[in-house]
Order: structure tokens, then sequence, then C-alpha cells
């Protein structure tokens, strides 16, 4: 099956099908998709694993109401049996609005270039990363007990069309890294996690950089090795640049989902134009980044990816939307509206959110904080979008003393709120950088990426076991 | 489908693969989203799709398709062998052999596939409506769904593996937000069964309503060294993430910290904690596992003490044994790991007032955030955010929010003083587990 030669009648008669019953906007999304994994462990590479999976879904909305049906089968079976499963659910009977005939395709291949696509590197280079990962992470240390590498790439063919006459074809090809290490000592076991992606192609990543990603691992792992447990309280915090983006994604980012807004889920609703944040913070959601891990040319509704401030100098100035929540709002969709694959429904999802950076230098903003807690990488976290109080795991942290890093700290988490922490922000730094990984929401994961330099919150709660 | 998979063994034969196993899957199931008594989303899908594990000389390729066609069966087959070709050599990576007589437990009941849309419509629709009747702060019911799944698995081998089985199971969802003087917070609850008449849309509704209102006006609560009950929800998050440290899989990769403790008292000494693949009400319950091999029954820890960790084939024969039937895969494109089937946890049984009234000082644990991020199950040390409602002097008093919770697994276990008569199922990893009360946890507040 060729998407980028896939027949357009069959498209607008599918689309034609389901709006025959009411409705008010049908779409048609075929995808194919190749994927590569390949995972060492215990220094052998397992059961390497691949597949190829197409599918097609039809949706229909009527109103607020959205009806989805999806087969693995992309023909014109396939696709009349899904047509008619989304027509044979609209109560309306009267004929949904007339179809706009598909346009000519478009598409943007240049816009997230690949060097080299991984489908002509042979699969042995692939596994020559792992193991230099897996080398690289033992070399570190004696303690360093187990290390996991792994390598994906992703090439996934989406064909979007739709009762607007909009037809869009993208080519996205995703490439990832990852190391997980164990590191022991007596009875202390501690783990460090370290990854770099890109939409982008095998030129990502090579053997240098294979090591180096592992060594990051490592490192982490063998410092927290040395580490006592937290202590527990309100305290400054300074969360490092990169990962510490993942709480901006968490505790704010989700708020600002239209859906949540839509539901009155959201501590930002209904706060269009107000502070949510002190003045120096500025923030972004950006699905056009070249090659970043959450860009794409075009999100899985057809609709290109932007730049979105969200926060402009501590005001908040932007919701991120689908084309659902768009048409309720009747605001413009923000190129946010994706989904993990046929079989999901797209819902407004973050691409690369990230805090703009500042002009500090982050060793003033330790030296600055006579006591607090570093956290230089986070383990993930929760948050309940609808109060904004979120957890967050410390995977690697730090007590700061008279303006110093100084004991490692295991154990801690970050418990707080997220319009609290971001009116908190009294400093933020110059050092910006993204971090990648995968973001989950109804059951679907897609790729995002999460930015932010190095800054301090003034205060914030620290749980620990100390 | 069995022509499909014989055409899979067929060709990988043909290209000189003589130990293969194929698996298949058909299944439908429905998604059906409500808001403000109305339909706000619903989802028909059709999934089918094979997936083919080819052992070369103890080396393992793994390749998955959803396209059945005849040239996408071809590249499916060769995929496996050049993936194999990269993977390493492995003496106890061999194809597993067939198991015996499948376990007598029938997870399919055919009142699923009789439902129409109305009635699955009907469902969701009763939840939503006795979430908002519930109580007048209920602010939103921001999810409530009614989800079903009915789905076939075929599995065939060179080495004579041939089964199959249909299983279904459906649930209702609710996710309540309560509102009071500007503070806004979560309930949720579940019903499951395998069929829509098994579940119980009006207590899901309830529930979810009180979970969410029962915690308006939290506060943090000053830090302290207090008893705990984690009431079942809770309870099920904590040993779903305990559990992948019972596997013969992370004991094997050194990532269990119950490593070599087998004989050893691990937990309370009421603590049961068994795997059974083969409890008619499980929601995980087949006749048999991804790999062919029967489902079982594999006590884990009975009277506090560690008995012994899951396995499959491969894990198993690295162990000088049997697998225990827990060679799981997630659908047609997983490769079969070692997870559990359903837990169930149980011990002797106290009525819970009773608990709550004997207790000085104390939490009742009614969420946990953070438990997949802030615990970590190789070290077992732990510091999650936790909601619930103070105990004092035998009586709740005040909820309590945005406080920690930490210590470490095996102390926590240890810890465990007195199990509630409140067992039930959970879903999400198929858990049935009582509230548990823990002696002495580290809450930190304010």
């Amino acid at each position: 099956m060729d998407l980028a030669t896939f027949d357009t009648g069959l498209l607008h008669a599918t689309i034609e099908r389901a709006l025959r019953r009411g409705g008010d906007f049908a779409e048609v999304f075929v995808e194919d998709r190749d994927t590569l994994g390949l995972r060492l462990e215990d220094g052998r590479i397992e059961q390497t694993s691949g597949g190829h999976e197409t599918g097609a879904a039809v949706r229909l909305l009527t109103g607020e109401r959205t009806y989805y049906a999806y087969s693995d089968a992309v023909d014109e079976a396939g696709l009349t049996a899904a047509a008619d499963a989304v027509a044979a659910a609209v109560s309306a009977g009267a004929q949904g609005p007339a179809v706009v005939d598909l346009g000519a395709v478009r598409s943007d291949p240049s816009r997230h270039p690949v060097l080299k696509p991984p489908g002509d590197v042979a699969i042995a280079r692939k596994a020559e990363l792992v193991r230099a990962g897996d080398e690289a992470a033992r070399s570190v240390s004696d303690e360093i007990v187990q290390a996991i590498a792994g390598y994906g790439d992703t090439r996934q063919k989406v064909l979007i069309a739709n009762s607007l006459g909009d037809l869009v074809f993208d080519d996205r090809t995703r490439t990832r890294f990852t190391v997980q290490v164990v590191a022991r000592r007596g009875d202390v076991i501690q783990t460090g996690h370290e990854a770099v992606g890109g939409s982008a192609g095998f030129e990502l990543v090579d053997e240098e950089i294979a090591r180096a990603v592992a060594r990051t691992a490592a490192e982490k792992a063998r410092i927290m090795l040395d580490s006592k447990p937290a202590p527990v309280g309100a305290m400054p915090v300074v969360l490092a640049n990169g990962f510490g983006g993942t709480l901006f994604h968490e505790a704010c980012g989700h708020g600002l989902e239209a859906d949540a807004i839509a539901k009155g889920a959201s501590i930002y609703d209904g706060k269009m134009g107000e502070i949510v944040a002190t003045g120096m913070v500025s923030a972004y959601d950006d699905g056009s980044i070249t090659n970043g891990w959450g860009s794409q040319a075009f999100d899985d509704e057809g609709v290109p990816t932007q730049k979105t401030m969200v926060i402009e100098d501590g005001r908040l100035t932007g919701y991120l939307y689908d084309r659902l929540r768009a048409r309720e709002a009747g605001a413009a969709p923000t190129g946010n509206g994706r989904r993990q694959s046929f079989r999901h429904v797209p819902i407004p999802r973050m691409t690369t959110t990230y805090i703009a950076p500042g002009d500090m230098d982050p060793d003033e903003i330790i030296a600055a904080t006579p006591r607090g807690f570093y956290a230089k990488s986070l383990a993930g976290g929760q948050v309940e979008p609808a109060s904004g109080n979120f957890v967050f795991g410390v995977a690697e942290g730090y007590l700061i003393e008279d303006g110093k890093l100084t004991t490692p700290l295991r154990g801690a988490t970050l418990v707080g709120n997220g319009i609290d922490i971001l009116m908190k922000i009294d400093m933020i730094a110059g050092d910006f950088d993204v971090k990648t990984g995968v973001c989950g929401k109804d059951g679907q994961g897609v790729p995002v990426g999460t930015g932010q330099a190095t800054l301090r919150i003034a205060e914030m709660t620290v749980g620990g076991t100390g | 489908m069995f022509e499909i998979l014989d055409a899979v063994l067929e060709r990988a034969q043909a290209r000189g693969a003589a130990d293969v196993e194929v698996y298949g899957e058909r299944s439908t199931s429905h998604r059906i989203k409500v808001y403000r008594q109305e339909v706000e989303q619903l989802t028909a899908a059709q999934r089918r799709g094979v997936g083919v594990r080819v052992f070369s000389g103890g080396a393992v390729g793994h390749a998955y398709t959803s396209d059945l066609s005849d040239g996408a069966l071809d590249d499916l087959v060769q995929r496996a062998v050049d993936n194999a070709a990269v993977s390493d050599p492995d003496e106890f990576a061999v194809l597993p052999q067939p198991g015996g007589e499948p376990a007598d437990v029938h997870p399919f009941d055919p009142r699923l596939e009789a439902a129409t849309d109305e009635q699955r419509i009907a469902v969701a629709l009763e939840v939503e409506a006795t979430a908002l009747a519930a109580d007048p702060r209920v602010k939103t019911v921001e999810d409530t769904m009614y989800v079903d799944g009915d789905g076939e698995v075929f599995l065939a081998s060179t080495a004579g593996v041939r089964g199959s089985f249909r299983a279904g199971q459906c649930y209702a969802f609710a996710y309540v937000l309560a509102e009071q003087e500007g503070q806004v917070e979560t309930g949720y609850s579940y019903s499951v069964g395998r069929a829509l008449e098994d579940l119980d849309p009006a207590f899901v509704g309830n529930e979810a309503t009180e979970r969410a209102t029962r915690l308006l006006g939290a506060t943090k609560c000053p830090s302290m060294k207090a008893p705990v009950i984690l009431d079942p929800f809770v309870s099920a998050a904590f040993f779903g993430v305990l559990s992948s440290a019972l596997t013969a899989d992370a004991v094997q990769k050194g990532r269990s910290l119950f490593a070599g403790r087998e004989g050893e008292r691990v937990a309370g000494e009421l603590l049961e904690l068994v795997d059974d693949g083969t409890l008619e009400d499980g929601l995980d319950s087949a006749p048999f596992d991804g790999e062919g091999v029967p489902c079982g029954r594999t006590p884990l820890i009975t009277g506090g003490v560690l008995q012994g960790f899951l396995y499959d084939t491969y894990t198993g024969r690295k162990a000088g044994r049997a697998s225990t039937g827990n060679g799981m895969r997630g659908g047609y494109s997983g490769l079969p790991g070692v997870r559990p089937s359903n837990l169930v946890i149980t011990g002797p049984a106290t009525p819970l007032d009773e608990i709550v009234a004997g207790m000085e000082k104390g939490v009742l644990v009614t969420d946990a955030v953070g438990i997949h991020s802030g615990a970590n199950p190789i070290s077992g040390e732990f510091s999650v955010g936790i909601s619930g409602v103070l105990i004092e002097n035998g009586k709740f008093t005040t909820p309590v929010r945005e406080v920690t919770l930490a210590g470490d697994i095996v102390g926590m276990l240890t810890s465990i003083r007195a199990l509630g008569d409140d067992a039930r199922w959970v879903p999400g990893g198929s858990i049935f587990t009582p509230s548990v009360v823990i002696d002495g946890m580290a809450i930190g507040g304010t």
C-alpha cells in the first residue's frame, strides 16, 4: 500500500458515506507504520522485534459528539464498514453537509529532514549502538550491575482527508536511543536514565553519542549510591534545565489543553489574560521545532503544527486546541490534535512545551540559595489538572547548603500545585535544554518534548524519607 | 485465523526456520463516553493481526503485522528471520512445548456480544446521572465511560502447540470533580464484569462522588509517623508496582528486591498473596498464557513468607523449573513477558469500622499520586503524594491532601498489621484486595 498515491476517490466516497445520515464534519485517517525495537539487557540483545501495521479510521463530528470507527483493513470493504458504523450511530437522519472536493495533496517533506532513513540502515549497525551503550555504561564503575540499552525507530505515514476538502500526507520518521543503568553497593540500589530522540533519521545517534548517553545514565546511578534520604519540608527548589521542564508539562501544560478547559476541569479555565505566573515567565508549545522529538509537519488532523505562546510575561495567552475543541470555542486549531495511532481519537495534546529561558547563570541561582533542594532530573510525575495538584519523583537530587550543591539525596518527591509554583518562580537562567519523553493521556501515548532553563521556585514541599 | 497461522508456519519453515510460534488475534471493542447526559464519543473498533517468533540456535526474532495479505505475510516471516539474526543466542531461549490441558476457565459470556449501543449508552448515562445527583457539590463528571472488549486468541507452533479461546470483559467508570469554596477534589470508581448486566452503574456514580466529596475542605496535616489504612484502590496500586519484583525476569536480571529471599519473612504474617489465572471472575483469567502454557495458581507470599516467583518458559528454563503460565502478551504486536495474571490479596479480615475505632491517630489513604513514578521497584523506596482522611481518637476527622507518604516496600509489607473486610476487584492490573493497615508510616506535611 502506498499512501502517497492512495485512491482519493475512495476517500471522498468514504467521507460522503459517513455523512449520509447526518453530522457536520467527517474525516478519514489512514496510517501505515513500520517499527523496529532493539533492546540489550544483561549484556545480550534480547528478542529483537519489528512490525508493520496498517489501518484506517473514520471520524464523524456532530455538534459536540464524536463517532469513531476503525479497522486494520485499509481497502474499500474496511473503509465502507467504518463509514457505515459511524453513520449508523448518528440519530439525526438528515444528510450532512456537502463534501468539499479534495484538493491537491498537501505535504511538507522538507520540514523535518531525514538524512539517513533508518529503513536503509542494516539492523546490525543499530545493534552496534546498543552494544556500545552497554559497554560505556559498565565502564563507568564496577558498581554498575546492569545496563539496559534500547534503540527504536518508526516510520509512520499518514493520509488525512476531511469533508472540508483538506487532504494531507505526512511521512514521519522518529529515532530514539535510551539507556537505563542500575548501580549497586551492598544493599543500596540506584538507577539512572538518559535518552536522545528526534523526528529525524539514523543521523541522530552514532556510537559516540550512544556512549555519551550511557555514561550520563551510569553517572547518575553511581552518584546516587552516595545519596542520603531526602529531608521533608518546605524549602526553595532549584529545577535543573532539560528534565525540569517535565514539571511544567505535567503541572501546567495539561491544564492548557482545550478539552480540560471545555470541561471546567482545569485550573486555567476562565483565566485567559489573567496573571498565572510571575512576570519573568513566558511559555510556549511548539510542534514545529525542526527535527524535535515532539514535532511533526502536521498534527493528526492535518493541521500544520505551530508555535503557540501560552504564557506571556506571566499572563495566560493561549490554550492548545484540536479541531473539535477549537470549533466549540470559536477559536482556530493550533496543530495540537494528536493521536497515538488510527486506533485512537485525536485529542488536544502538547508537542514540545517549554518555559522560555532568562539570562542568569545557573551557578548564580544556586549561589543565591543558602539552603534548598536541587532537582537535577525528575523521574516523572502525576497531576490532577482540575486542582493543579501534582507529585513528582526526583531521580537525581542534591541538597543546597550555603549556596553550594552538597549531599546527593534520594527518595525525594516534589509536591505542589501548578499555579502556585508558577507564581513562586523567582529566578530563571539561560541554559535552555529540551528532553524527550512519551506522554500518556486517556490511554494514548505520544512523543513529547519538555524544556526549560535552570530555574528556582522560592518555596515548595519536598517529601522524603529522611 | 488458523489458516493464516498455518501459512505463516509453512513460510517460515520454507525459509529454514525450524522452531516457529505464531500468535493471532481478532477482536472487537466499544467505548462510549457521555458528558452532561449526551453521548460525547462512541467508538467501534475491529482489530486483528498476527505476531511470529522465530527461534534460531537460541536467538529469537519477533515480527508482527496487521496486514494479512499474502505479500505482507512473506515480509513478516522475513523480518522475524532477520531480527533473529541480530539477537544474541541464549541457551535457555527455546520454543515453548505443549504444556498439557488448558485451565478450565471460561472468560467469555455470550451476553456481552448481545448488547446494543443503546444499552451501552444507557449504562454510561446512568453512571453519570447518579454521580451528578449524589451531591450538590459535584461540579462536573469529567469522564464517564462504558468500555468493552471481545477478543479471540489463536496460537500455533511447530512444536505442536495449537489452541484458541475467546475472552470478554466490560467496565463502567466515572471521574468526578467536586467543588467547595473554590477547592476542587476528584474521585473515581469502577464496576467490572464479563457482560453489561454484571455492571452496577449506580454504585459507580455514587462511589465516585463520595470519594470526591469526602476530600472537600482538605488541608495539609502535620508531619508524623502514624498508621495508615490504604483503601483497596491505593492498595492495588502498590501491589501492582510491587508485583514486577515478583517476576523471575526481575529476579534473574538483578532488578528485584526479593531476589534470593525465598523462604524469608517479607510481609506481615497475616498476608497471603497469590497469582491466579484460573478464577472465573478474574479479568485476566485465561485457559493458557501467551506461550500456550496452561494458566495456574501460584502462591507468592504465604503467612508473610516469600514462596517464589512467576515464570514464563524462558525464565523457567533458566531457573531449572517449569513456567507458571505467566508468559503474558499485550496483543499480537507484543512479545510474551513475565507478568502477573490476577493478583489476590487475602488474610484474616477485620471489619473496617473496628480498625478505625481502634486507631488513636492515623490516615485513611484514598488516593495516591506518583506511585508509578515515585516508587522505585528496584530499591523498594517510595515517596508518593496522598489524599485521604485523618483519623483521630477512633473517628474520621478532617480530610488531608498535598502530603507525602514515604518508606520502603519491604518495610511497609512487614508492617502490615491488619486487612479490612472490604476486598474487591480493582481493574488496571486485575487485583483483588481489601484495605490494608500499615503501622508507623512517615507522613510528610507541614
